[in-house]
């Protein structure tokens, strides 16, 4: 076919607009993210009893003064409200450009779909707030990371990659192995599973069994080993296989992101329950847990975005994965 | 371009990125709501595992004994979301409620009483706060993970620590400096809450407000004080109660109206509080424990080299002092008074007696019959939720870290009281023991343990140690 050729150089469906949204959409959602994790860390959940009023006033009239240099929890709550709402227009900004700019029907309801699952989320920090239940708490907690990582997903069906995906690699010999792309894929649902398995870790209540809590550990870290091994392999895949630079990048950072996060997971059990091991060696001997300590808050919440960033890492070379073979199965390109 | 063409938009659906993480994610949602969806009942749990120790060491069926406990319990202490404080008791304990206290602030109007009723409000309920800062449900959101809802040591995450959380239920609190058998201070407890407990998962609290900490003391006080009157119940009705005979451990009729004197109270309902009174004396008399530590005679350590050369020559004596000091204090450790390296091992680093278990342990297994080491024998405690018995190591004490506190005057305190709850004696003092050490002798083995560890005493000034 000739339109490869042509796509490559014109591009006509791309909108730089769109694209830019729905980037700006992630590059919001991630801080979004920490500061909601920080709303758990210090139990600030519940630091402004309304919603989506605070403390009876519109939320963007709050006197910055009261909530600034008010209480931590509130400053907490409060910015992680400002900085959602600031999500939820971006994203009716992309709804906008797709339907104005964007010429795939298709990606028109995806932007849709994304609003409303914006809008639930909204809605569920809300009942979370206004029923204090633990539960929509750790539904709130999913739904998060879930966004985010679909809108990391966004920013590729937007960009010129998508629209020609095998520019300049007739030739090269470059391809996407199906094995590569399921096994990225599974990495995906796998690591979105684990994350829920952490919130469930992370909202305990005093009623649960401590046999539970343990099932769940042994999971949580079980869940660990395979994401390890997983990432590995896809890592081999990649780098020995002529795969394309977009979906190698991404794998390979795939691969640091989960050492780092097993690095960062068990600082966040030392940091919360301590080694049971304590004689092991002098430095953890010694160690105090600070509770809502600087380092200590840091090391959890880090752990906690930087599952989201394994999420979205999987989704985005998932989605190239497949699109690139996609387009090669189309006949594109040989 | 015209019309895009049909193909175009099969190719278009993210089949396989999109869908597939909607999927994923209704999964997730689904697993979610089914692991982890305790239901929160409003009342606390009853001690089962000491009911159960009662059944097989007395023989009997105490299901009627633990229901009737319940009730009784949740009228005099309320619920986890509503605490209430039994201030009728202190109408027993004749001219207590911490008045000696109170005096010696020289306020003797209103005695300060052992727990506000204000604080365990604070304290309990669901974790929330307000546009001034205030925190409630401080016991969710900083406790219960690890003591549990009752206090009783067994919060989701305890099987996973080493040593367990405590269980406050018993009485017994390890890092206090009131001797052996006596409660600890508030005091005692606060620190605690500051200090944290190190190498354990018990954490420092130094980041709540003063008056947070407050609302947590009173509320560990609550938890013991409620945790130890069930367990006198739950005696009482194995051992007192004749329940053929048609007797109860508490009827609900027996409940004095408002405000009626105790005077007046139906006798049955007069004996279960003079119980309950025993039990809240039992801490008010730990405020009045005098704690006095005697002073070394000469500095615990060696001026440090940096200290200004000035001071070097009047040292000089004493440097010779204290390494006899520490010479003894090693001979004193391996000695068979104070039989120190009996369990720590003769290089202290804890390689002695491993096969003791805690008071906490013993409680359910040695005191039932049961043996802590059989696990198919304490399969019916296990079931109750009780957490595998692990023997109470000694400490390897070379590392200079002490989890009771490392001021001179609490490795004193550790040395002359022990660690209640623990196989650590109180070692044998002079006068008491004719045969003990003198109060010298103990600072020699505070030395020899400083000695261990490259760590100074904390020179504070006013501590015992600290130089003069
Ligand atoms: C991460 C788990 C954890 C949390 C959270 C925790 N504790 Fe502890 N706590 C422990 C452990 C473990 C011990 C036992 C330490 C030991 O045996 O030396 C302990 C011991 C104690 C003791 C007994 C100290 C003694 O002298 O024996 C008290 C009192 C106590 N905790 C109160 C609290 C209070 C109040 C809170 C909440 C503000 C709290 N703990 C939060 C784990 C925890
Ligand atoms: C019967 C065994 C036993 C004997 C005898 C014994 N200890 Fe201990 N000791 C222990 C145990 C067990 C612990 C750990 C307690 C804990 O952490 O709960 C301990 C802990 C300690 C600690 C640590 C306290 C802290 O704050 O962390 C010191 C110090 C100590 N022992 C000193 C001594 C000295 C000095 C002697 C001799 C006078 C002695 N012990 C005799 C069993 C013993």
């Amino acid at each position: 076919m000739s339109d490869s050729r042509n796509e490559e150089q014109g591009c006509p469906q791309f909108s730089k607009l769109t694209h830019g949204l729905a980037v700006g959409l992630t590059v919001v959602v991630f801080p979004l993210i920490w500061v909601g994790g920080l709303v758990t860390t210090y139990d600030a959940g519940m630091a402004v009893p309304d919603w989506p009023t605070t403390y009876g006033w519109n939320m963007f009239a709050y006197p910055a003064s009261t909530w600034l240099f008010g209480p931590f929890d509130l400053m907490v709550e409060h910015s992680h409200r400002l900085l959602a709402s600031l999500s939820g227009m971006i994203a009716i900004g992309l709804v906008v450009a797709a339907w104005k700019l964007d010429r795939r029907p298709w990606f028109r309801w995806w932007a849709v779909g994304l609003l409303l699952l914006v809008i639930a989320q909204g809605v569920l920090g809300g009942v979370r707030v206004l029923l204090d239940e633990r539960l929509v708490a750790k539904i709130h907690g999913c739904v998060g990371p879930a966004f985010f990582a679909l809108a990391a997903a966004t920013g590729v069906l937007t960009s010129r990659w998508w629209f020609a995906p095998a520019a300049g690699m007739e030739g090269a010999g470059r391809r996407v192995g199906k094995a590569v792309a399921i096994v990225v894929s599974g990495l995906c649902a796998l690591s979105y599973l684990q994350l829920v398995l952490g919130a469930q870790l992370r909202h305990i209540t005093g009623w649960m069994s401590h046999r539970s809590f343990r099932g769940l550990v042994h999971a949580h870290l079980a869940m660990a080993g395979l994401l390890l091994m997983g990432v590995l392999v896809a890592a081999i895949m990649v780098w020995w296989k002529p795969t394309i630079p977009r979906v190698r990048r991404w794998v390979m950072g795939l691969c640091l992101l989960v050492v780092l996060q097993i690095v960062l997971g068990c600082a966040t059990w030392v940091v919360n329950y301590a080694l049971p091991w304590s004689e092991l060696n002098k430095t953890l001997a010694g160690y105090t847990i600070q509770a809502k300590g600087f380092v200590e808050s840091l090391v959890v919440t880090a752990h906690m975005a930087t599952g989201s960033l394994i999420v979205a890492f999987a989704a985005v070379a998932s989605v190239r994965a497949w699109r690139f073979r996609w387009v090669v199965k189309q006949g594109r390109v040989q | 371009m015209n019309a895009p063409p049909r193909n175009d938009r099969r190719n278009a659906l993210p089949q396989d990125g999109g869908v597939k993480l909607f999927r994923v994610m209704w999964v997730g949602w689904c697993v979610a709501a089914v692991i982890g969806c305790a239901p929160s009942p409003g009342a606390f749990p009853p001690n089962r595992i000491f009911a159960k120790r009662l059944e097989l060491t007395d023989d009997i069926d105490l299901g009627k004994g633990l229901a009737e406990s319940q009730v009784l319990l949740a009228e005099l202490f309320g619920t986890p979301d509503q605490p209430r404080w039994p201030a009728m008791v202190s109408e027993l304990t004749p001219g207590r409620s911490g008045d000696a206290a109170a005096s010696r602030r020289g306020d003797t109007s209103s005695p300060e009483p052992l727990v506000r009723l204000e604080n365990l409000r604070r304290a309990a309920g669901a974790v929330r706060s307000d546009e001034q800062g205030v925190h409630w449900g401080l016991y969710r959101a900083n406790c219960v993970q690890c003591h549990g809802v009752a206090g009783d040591g067994l919060g989701p995450a305890a099987a996973l620590l080493n040593p367990y959380p405590r269980d406050f239920r018993m009485g017994k609190f390890k890092w206090k400096r009131t001797p052996l058998g006596r409660r600890p201070t508030r005091d005692d407890l606060r620190r605690v809450l500051l200090r944290g407990v190190p190498g354990t998962a018990m954490p420092s609290f130094a980041n709540l407000d003063a008056d947070d900490i407050e609302a947590l003391v009173d509320y560990t006080i609550y938890l013991s004080i409620r945790g130890e009157f069930e367990r006198r119940l739950l005696s009482l009705a194995a051992q007192e109660v004749d329940w053929q005979g048609g007797e109860h451990l508490y009827d609900p009729a027996w409940l004095p109206s408002e405000g009626m004197a105790a005077q007046a109270w139906p006798a049955q309902w007069r004996d279960l509080m003079e119980e309950l009174a025993n039990i809240v004396a039992q801490w008010q008399a730990a405020e009045e424990l005098p704690i006095d530590v005697p002073h070394p005679d000469f500095p615990l350590v060696e001026r440090t080299p940096s200290d200004d050369a000035g001071q070097l020559s009047e040292t000089g004596g004493i440097e010779q002092q204290i390494i006899a000091s520490i010479a003894h204090g090693g001979e004193l450790f391996r000695g068979t008074v104070a039989s120190c390296s009996f369990c720590h091992g003769d290089d202290a680093t804890g390689t002695g007696q491993q096969n003791n278990y805690d008071e906490w342990t013993r409680d359910w297994t040695v005191l039932a019959g049961l043996n802590p080491g059989d696990t198919e024998a304490l399969r019916p405690m296990l079931e109750l939720g009780a957490l595998k018995p692990r023997p109470i190591l000694p400490r390897n004490l070379t590392w200079g870290i002490f989890r009771g506190g490392d001021t001179p005057e609490d490795l004193y305190l550790r040395i002359a009281h022990g660690v209640e709850g623990t196989p650590m004696p109180a070692a044998p003092l002079q006068p008491g023991n004719p045969q003990g050490l003198r109060q010298e002798e103990v600072w020699d083995l505070i030395r020899f343990l400083l000695s261990l560890s490259d760590r100074p005493a904390d020179p504070r000034p006013g501590s015992p140690g600290g130089g003069t």
